[in-house]
C-alpha cells in the first residue's frame, strides 16, 4: 500500500464518529490528567487499559495515544502557572515558563508551548508515516538474536540513562524480568514458580501488574498527602505570542521537533529526555545564555515541542517491531494483545487500518489540542481543586472493576491489590516502578527470543555478535556502559570544585530525570528538580512558591541527591 | 470559581462512571441454573464458555455457534471468555458445573488431554460430555517464498541428510504442532530442531524474513491469506485426506508419516460429564443445523467446517484418540 493510500485510509477511520469522538475523549482526559499533578499518563492509561478491550482495536489504540500525547500539553499548563508540573515531560518547563508568568507573559507562553506541541505533534506523525513502513519491512528481517539485542537495549537504556539511582533501577528491572519467568516455559512448556496455581500457569496478567503498581499504588501514595488547594496567582491574559516571540522561539520549535523525534524511537527514551535535550541545546545555541531560567521563550518552547514530538514517535518501535519503547506504551501493547493483536512488522500489512487510523487521529488530536487549549487554559487550571479523596475512590472502583473484566479472573484483583502496595511501598523507598514493568513486558520477550536464538544456532554464543545487526547493537550497548560511567566520573570530579552554575544545573537534572511514565517521580523527584533547579540556574527568586509547592506534593521522604 | 470546579468534578466522575459502566455489561454471568425438566430443554438461558480470550478463532467460533443455537432453540446464550491456565480455568469451570446442558464449553484436544496431561488440574477427558465438532482447523507445514524446499520430497530429503539442522517452528511449547514434530522424530526418525514461538504472528514473521525454514501452523485465516498471496508455500497438511481447498498439497499420510494426522485444531461443544442423553442429542441435531447454514458456514470459514457433520461420538473419538497418542509422551 502506497502512502498516500494509506493515509487516505487512515483519515476514512479517524474520522469515523467513534473514532472521532475517542480522539477528542481521549485527549482531554489526557489534558485533565496532564494538569492534575498526581495522575500522570501512565497510571491513567493503567486504569483505563481494560476498558479498551470492549472497544475497538484501533479505538482502543487511538484514545490511548490520546491520552499519552493529550498529557504533555497538559503538564505545560500548571508548570507555568503554578511551577508544578503535571507530569514528568514538563519539568523543564517550569524553569523559564513560571518566570513568564511571574512577568505577566504566562498567556504567550502557553500559547508557544500549544503552537510548539502542534508543531511537534505534527512533524513526528509525518516521520512516521515515511519512516516507519520501510522499517517495517527491514523488521521482518529481524531474528530472534536482534530481537535480544533490541530488548537488551531497552531495559539498560531504561535503567541506566536518565534515572537518579541506577542501582535501584537496575534491581526493579531484575525484579521484572524475574516476574517475568513465573508462569509456563515458552520453550519446554513446563511450569515454573505457579505453585499449583492454575491462575498463575499463564503468569502474571500484565493489566493488572501495571495497574496495580502504577494505578493503585499511585491512588494510595496520593491518598496519603495532604490535599491542598492550588491558587492561582498569574491573570492569563492574551494567549497569542507576539511577532517576536514567534521569532525567537521558531527555531527551537523547529530543534525541538527534530530531537523529540528521534529520542522517541530510541528505546527509553520520551518525553522526559527529549525535553531535557532540548532544553540543554537551545541554551548551548543562546547568544546569551544567562537569559534562560529568567524567563527566555525558547526555554519554553523547545522542550514542549520535543516532548510532544517524542510521544508520537515512540510509536514507531511499537507498531513496526512490536517492542515498547517506554512505559506509556509497553502499556498500549498490552491493550492491543489483550484485543488479539500482537504488533510486529506484519501489522502495517495485515491490520492497515490500526496502523493508518492511529496516525490519522493523532494529526486530528494534535489539531483538537491546539483548539482546545489556548481558550480553555483558564478552566484546567481550576480542576486542580478536585479533591484528591474523591478521585482515588473512583479510581480504584474503576481499577478493580476493570482488571476483573480482562480475564473474568477474581485472581487478578489480588495481584492488582498486591502490587498496588507494592507500588507504594516502592514509591515511598524511591525505587521506581517503571523499570520494573518494562523489563516485565520485555523480559518475556528477551527471553523466549534468547532460547530460540540458541536452539537455531545451535547453542553459539557468537550468533549475538557474528550477525551486523545484532552485533551492532552490542556494541551500541558496550558505548553507552561506557559513556554513562565517564560521564559519572566527570560529574564526581566536577562536582568536588566550585562549578558554574548553570551547567552543575543542567547535567544534574539531566541525570536526575526520570524515565517516560514514572508517576512514583512525577511528584516527589519532579517537583524537588524544579525547585532546586530554577532557583539555581536564575534569579534564584522563585525559591518560596516553589518550596510550598514541592511540600504539598511531597509526601515521602524525598530521594537523596547523591 | 467554587461552581465550575464542582461541575468539573461531576464531569469527571460522570466520564470516570460511564468508562467503568462500559465494561461491566461484557462481564456478567448467567447463572446456568440447576434443576428443569430435560424433555422441555432448554427452558433457561444458556452458558457457553470459551477457554481462550476474545477476539480470536475460538471466541469467533464460539459466539458464531452460540448466536445460532439461540435462534433455533429460542434460548438466550451467554458467551463468556475465561482464559488462563492453557484452558484449564474455564474447563475447571465446565466440570464443576450442574450437568444439566446450561452450562457449555468450547474444548480442544489442548484444554482436554494436552494441559491435564502436562499438569495437575485435577480433571481428564472423561469428565466432560462431548456433543459435536464445531470446526476444524488443520495444520500445514509451510515454507518461505524462496525457500530451497519446493516441495516435501525436497524437505524431507534436506533434514535426512543431515538431522537437526533444519528448523522448524511451532505456535507455541505445549501445541499439538509441538508434539507432532516430537513424534515425527520419535516414530519416523526425522529429526527437526522444533523452535517454538508465541502464536501465528511471530512464526509469521520469522518466516517470512528467513529466520526459520518452515512453520508447523494452524492454517487459520491470516496463515491461508499468505498462501494465497505466494508468501507462504504450503507442502504438507496434517489431515488424512488432502484438503479440498489446497488439493496439491500431500498429507503426512500419504508421504508415509503414518498417524500424524493429531496437528491440527478440533474446536468441540461439550458439556459437563453425565449430561442427559435427550439434552445430548437436541445440542447435537441443533448444532448440525447450524453448521449446514451457508451464513454460519461463511462466518466460521467454509474451509473449517467439516464436510460431514461430527457428532458427540466422533468428537469423542478424536479425544480418546489423541489421549491415546499423547499419554506415551507426555504422561
Amino acid at each position: 500500500m502506497g502512502i498516500l493510500e494509506g493515509i487516505g485510509q487512515g483519515f476514512s477511520v479517524a474520522l469515523d464518529p467513534t473514532n472521532l469522538l475517542y480522539v477528542f475523549i481521549g485527549v482531554l482526559i489526557g489534558t485533565v490528567i496532564g494538569v492534575l499533578p498526581g495522575l500522570g499518563p501512565t497510571a491513567t492509561i493503567a486504569l483505563l487499559l481494560p476498558i479498551t478491550y470492549e472497544i475497538e482495536p484501533v479505538t482502543a489504540v487511538i484514545l490511548l495515544a490520546g491520552i499519552y500525547y493529550g498529557s504533555m500539553y497538559g503538564g505545560t499548563i500548571t508548570s507555568v502557572l503554578l511551577q508544578l508540573p503535571g507530569e514528568a515531560a514538563s519539568v523543564v518547563t517550569t524553569f523559564d515558563g513560571y518566570q513568564m508568568a511571574k512577568q505577566g507573559r504566562a498567556g504567550p507562553a502557553l500559547g508557544i508551548a500549544a503552537i510548539g506541541s502542534w508543531v511537534g505533534g505534527t512533524v513526528s506523525v509525518i516521520g512516521l508515516v515515511l519512516l516507519a513502513p520501510p522499517l517495517a519491512d527491514l523488521a521482518v528481517e529481524f531474528g530472534s538474536q536482534e530481537y535480544v539485542a533490541l530488548t537488551a537495549l531497552g531495559i539498560l537504556l531504561v535503567t541506566y540513562l536518565g534515572t537518579r539511582h541506577p542501582v535501584k533501577s537496575l534491581s526493579m528491572a531484575a525484579l521484572g524480568l524475574l516476574l517475568a519467568t513465573v508462569g509456563q516455559d515458552l520453550i519446554t512448556g513446563t511450569n515454573r514458580f505457579t505453585f499449583g496455581s492454575i491462575s498463575l500457569f499463564d503468569g502474571f496478567d500484565f493489566v493488572a501488574v501495571a495497574m496495580g503498581l502504577f494505578g493503585v499504588g499511585e491512588i494510595l501514595y496520593n491518598v496519603e498527602k495532604t490535599e491542598k488547594a492550588q491558587a492561582l496567582k498569574s491573570k492569563i491574559s492574551n494567549i497569542w505570542p507576539s511577532r517576536k516571540d514567534l521569532r525567537d522561539s521558531s527555531g527551537a520549535i523547529a530543534r525541538g521537533s527534530v530531537m523529540g523525534f528521534f529520542i522517541g524511537v530510541l528505546p527509553g527514551g520520551g518525553g522526559v529526555i527529549s525535553s531535557l535535550a532540548s532544553y540543554a541545546t537551545e541554551k548551548r545555541r543562546a547568544k546569551d545564555p544567562t537569559r534562560f531560567g529568567k524567563g527566555a521563550i525558547e526555554g519554553v518552547a523547545g522542550p514542549e515541542t520535543a516532548n510532544n514530538a517524542s510521544s508520537t514517535s515512540a510509536f514507531i518501535p511499537l507498531l513496526t517491531l512490536g517492542i515498547p519503547p517506554n512505559v506509556v506504551l509497553a502499556l498500549i501493547f498490552g491493550a492491543l494483545l489483550i484485543q488479539g493483536i500482537t504488533p510486529g512488522p506484519q501489522l502495517i500489512d495485515q491490520q492497515p487500518e490500526i496502523f493508518w487510523g492511529v496516525i490519522a487521529s493523532m494529526a486530528i488530536g494534535n489539531l483538537m489540542l491546539l483548539i482546545l487549549n489556548i481558550p480553555l487554559v483558564g478552566f484546567f487550571v481550576q480542576l486542580l481543586r478536585v479533591r484528591a479523596g474523591i478521585l482515588a475512590a473512583f479510581a480504584l472502583l474503576v481499577t478493580m472493576a476493570g482488571v476483573f473484566s480482562v480475564n473474568n479472573d477474581i485472581f487478578d484483583m489480588w495481584v492488582v491489590l498486591v502490587f498496588g502496595v507494592i507500588g507504594w511501598l516502592m514509591k515511598k523507598t524511591g525505587f521506581e516502578p517503571g523499570p520494573l514493568v518494562l523489563a516485565f513486558v520485555l523480559g518475556a520477550i528477551l527471553e523466549s527470543n534468547f532460547r530460540r536464538s540458541m536452539l537455531i544456532s545451535g547453542g553459539e554464543f557468537s550468533t549475538f555478535f557474528t550477525r551486523p545487526m545484532s552485533g551492532t547493537l552490542f556494541a551500541l550497548m558496550a558505548l553507552v556502559i561506557i559513556w554513562s560511567t565517564v560521564q559519572g566520573i566527570r560529574r564526581r570530579r566536577r562536582r568536588s570544585r566550585p562549578s558554574t552554575p548553570g551547567e552543575e544545573d543542567l547535567a544534574a537534572t539531566g541525570t536526575t530525570a526520570e524515565p517516560e511514565g514514572t508517576p512514583g517521580a512525577e511528584n516527589t523527584d519532579d517537583t524537588e528538580g524544579a525547585t532546586t533547579g530554577a532557583p539555581r540556574d536564575g534569579s534564584g527568586s522563585t525559591g518560596a512558591t516553589g518550596s510550598t509547592a514541592s511540600g504539598a506534593q511531597d509526601g515521602g521522604p524525598g530521594p537523596d541527591r547523591g | 470559581m467554587r461552581i465550575s470546579a464542582g461541575l468539573a468534578g461531576v464531569a469527571l466522575i460522570g466520564l470516570v462512571a460511564a468508562c467503568g459502566g462500559e465494561d461491566g455489561g461484557g462481564g456478567t454471568a448467567a447463572e446456568g441454573g440447576g434443576g428443569g425438566d430435560a424433555s422441555s430443554y432448554p427452558t433457561e438461558s444458556i452458558r457457553m464458555i470459551v477457554p481462550y480470550g476474545a477476539g480470536g478463532p475460538t471466541d469467533l467460533t464460539t459466539r458464531t455457534v452460540g448466536a445460532c443455537i439461540e435462534e433455533e432453540l429460542g434460548q438466550t446464550v451467554v458467551v463468556e471468555n475465561l482464559p488462563g491456565g492453557s484452558g484449564a480455568l474455564a474447563t475447571t469451570e465446565l466440570v464443576a458445573a450442574e450437568p444439566d446442558g446450561y452450562t457449555l464449553s468450547l474444548v480442544t484436544a489442548g484444554t482436554m488431554v494436552l494441559t491435564p496431561l502436562a499438569n495437575e488440574v485435577g480433571y481428564t477427558k472423561d469428565d466432560i460430555t462431548p456433543v459435536g465438532v464445531m470446526t476444524e482447523v488443520p495444520s500445514v507445514l509451510a515454507v518461505g517464498e524462496n525457500s530451497p524446499y519446493a516441495t516435501a520430497e525436497d524437505f524431507f530429503a534436506a533434514v535426512e541428510a543431515q538431522p537437526g539442522t533444519v528448523t522448524v517452528g511451532t505456535p507455541g511449547a505445549s501445541t499439538p504442532q509441538a508434539i507432532e514434530l516430537q513424534r515425527l522424530a520419535e516414530e519416523h526418525g526425522v529429526q527437526v530442531t522444533a523452535v517454538p514461538f508465541n502464536g501465528n504472528a511471530e512464526m509469521t514473521t520469522a518466516l517470512l524474513g528467513g529466520n526459520v525454514d518452515a512453520v508447523l501452523i494452524n492454517a487459520s485465516s491470516d496463515v491461508v491469506q499468505n498462501i494465497e498471496s505466494g508468501a507462504f508455500v504450503p507442502l504438507v497438511a496434517s489431515p488424512e485426506e488432502r484438503l479440498s481447498w489446497l488439493p496439491d498439497t500431500p498429507t503426512f499420510t500419504e508421504l508415509g508419516y503414518d498417524g500424524l494426522t493429531l496437528s491440527g485444531s478440533t474446536f468441540g461443544l461439550a458439556g459437563p460429564a453425565g449430561l442427559p442423553d435427550d439434552v445430548v442429542s437436541t445440542l447435537e441435531d441443533t448444532l448440525q443445523t447450524c453448521l449446514d447454514k451457508p451464513e454460519v458456514q461463511q462466518t466460521l470459514g467454509e474451509e473449517y467446517v467439516l464436510e460431514e457433520f461430527a457428532g458427540a461420538e466422533e468428537l469423542g473419538g478424536v479425544l480418546d484418540r489423541t489421549q491415546e497418542v499423547y499419554e506415551p509422551i507426555l504422561g
